[in-house]
């Protein structure tokens, strides 16, 4: 064999294998929650609520508490990202300024989320008086998903033909509608995609939880759809400790018997949930596309 | 020249960051003729061609004067988006939206806020007519305009771009992703406009320019060489570079 088919092939082999190493360790992981943690999975398990000291808990109002923040916090993040996403990817020119923005959006990626959250507790907690409170939790989740969503909702909008935007242009449309009339369809598939993914991390984010949306859950009436009524289960200020965290919690201070079996079973239905979102982002994203180039 | 020009640049310069690509050109482009502007890659044809409905804003400087109707529309506060409905332009590559045919042909009339629909019907008719398309699309109006071929494509964003009634219409390198079947037939499309419509079309292609076009404007390295009627352009160069390029020894 010649040296250079036999560098070849090492070469293959050693990345063949490092990828089998990284695959086995994901999917070990993965399997080992599931396999621990599905047999503590039942009906009752997910509908039932927490108990303080006995054993028997469940984890509905989390699992709830959880699905909602991903509203709150896609609903305040979105808008950002994709704002400051036109911005860099439409308007900005290159320079000092934008330089320094995709800088800072770096930055805030790599900023661990349990500064964010202590963040979040000095600022929206105690400066605006939210409290501990799904809102808090929600904005403390936006700073942490902002640059890893701007980064998607530009590249979706990047990946629009440049000759769209010169066609609605030659046509006389002002930038501003090209954007909103031509790229933004465009890119849509791309956006969504983007923000489910988000949805994932959000719900299986804790740490930047603990001190915004608080640990501990109220007893809410999920009969009062009035937002502003401090019990309803829609009410944004009110304390939501949501699954991820309860997961932590149990672990660190739980007091019922079970405890190690609500957090197996808890971790189990996390992990499927957001392989539930990350299946749904590639889905929708498929067919949303498909839609709109019909 | 028998008529008086539809267009006329004087002095025209265009940078791209202080890097000067395109310089004092001065160029009277006659009124519902095919006028062709040739070169080599970089000779700024493309972009003389962009200056003519501002498409070079914000990504170049443009000094000089462009005429129309008597107006400089290379100052600062004409509004850009009426020379744009005047001055069409269509592109590299089909440019199609992801629309039906209808909708596309009346992109241009639906963003001035024309409703009426015996208008709008007759636009699309007349527009698709004039790029030769009607024949091939008339029973497939409400069918996505990504289902058509490359060239049925390319003749439907003519007629986007007609559909608007512009006086002129730029064209940069229509045919340069098109086969030879569908070049023949934008090339045949154009001929027919020209008795309405002012043509100016940068190709690559020079058996193109020859073969379409009433005059020829030869480019080298930013500066115009040589611009005369094509038939003397072609047979009786009058620049050595011209002669040169036409013959294959530049470029």
């Amino acid at each position: 064999m010649k040296k250079i088919e036999l560098q070849n092939r090492l070469a293959t082999i050693l990345i063949l294998s490092l990828a089998a190493l990284a695959a086995l360790i994901a999917g070990g992981l993965v399997g080992y929650l599931l396999a621990s943690g599905l047999p503590h999975v039942s009906w009752q398990f997910l509908t039932g609520s927490t108990k303080s000291f006995a054993s028997g808990g469940g984890i509905f109002d989390q699992l709830f508490n959880s699905f909602y923040l991903v509203v709150l916090t896609l609903l305040v993040a979105v808008p950002l990202a994709l704002l400051a996403a036109i911005y860099l990817s439409e308007y900005a020119k290159q320079g000092p300024v934008t330089t320094g923005l995709r800088l800072a959006i770096e930055v805030l990626s790599s900023l661990p989320s349990i500064v964010i959250g202590l963040f979040g507790y000095l600022i929206f907690v105690l400066q605006w008086r939210l409290d501990f409170s799904l809102l808090a939790g929600a904005m403390a989740l936006t700073i942490l998903n902002l640059p890893l969503l701007t980064r998607a909702c530009e590249d979706a909008l990047r990946q629009v033909p440049q000759l769209q935007r010169q066609a609605g242009l030659g046509l006389g449309m002002p930038k501003w509608r090209v954007t909103t009339k031509l790229v933004l369809p465009a890119a849509l598939p791309g956006i969504i995609t983007g923000a489910v993914l988000s949805a994932g991390r959000i719900f299986g984010e804790a740490a930047a939880l603990i001190y915004t949306a608080g640990q501990s859950t109220i007893a809410v009436d999920y009969a009062n759809w009035n937002p502003f009524a401090p019990t309803s289960f829609l009410n944004p200020l009110r304390p939501a400790e949501t699954l991820a965290v309860h997961i932590w919690k149990v672990n660190t201070e739980g007091l019922v018997p079970d405890a190690a079996a609500v957090s197996s079973g808890a971790a189990a239905v996390l992990i499927i949930t957001i392989l539930i979102f990350n299946l749904a982002a590639r889905g929708l994203g498929k067919l949303l596309a498909r839609w709109l180039s019909r | 020249m028998t008529q008086s020009p539809a267009i006329t640049v004087n002095q025209v310069a265009v940078a791209y960051d202080s890097k000067p690509v395109v310089s004092d050109v001065s160029l009277a482009f006659p009124a519902k003729q095919i006028t062709a502007l040739i070169g080599a890659s970089g000779s700024g044809k493309s972009t003389l061609l962009r200056c003519l409905n501002r498409m070079n804003d914000g990504v170049a400087t443009v000094s000089g004067e462009i005429t129309f109707h008597g107006v400089n529309i290379n100052a600062p506060q004409v509004n850009v988006y009426r020379v744009r409905q005047q001055i069409g332009m269509v592109f590299q590559q089909p440019t199609p939206f992801p629309l039906s045919i209808y909708e596309n042909v009346i992109y241009g009339l639906r963003l001035r806020g024309v409703k009426d629909r015996s208008l709008l019907d007759q636009r699309v008719e007349e527009s698709l007519k004039q790029a030769a398309l009607w024949e091939e699309v008339k029973d497939l109006l409400k069918a996505s305009a990504q289902a058509l071929s490359g060239g049925q494509q390319q003749r439907l964003c003519i007629a986007r771009t007609l559909a608007t009634r512009p006086e002129i219409i730029l064209l940069d390198e229509p045919t340069s992703a098109l086969d030879p079947l569908s070049t023949n037939q934008i090339e045949a499309t154009l001929s027919q406009l020209k008795k309405d419509y002012t043509i100016i079309i940068v190709t690559h292609n020079m058996q193109q320019a020859s073969r379409i076009s009433d005059w020829t404007a030869y480019f080298e390295q930013g500066k115009l060489v040589e611009f005369n009627q094509t038939a003397q352009l072609f047979i009786n160069p009058k620049e050595e570079r011209t002669a040169n390029y036409l013959s294959g020894k530049f470029g």
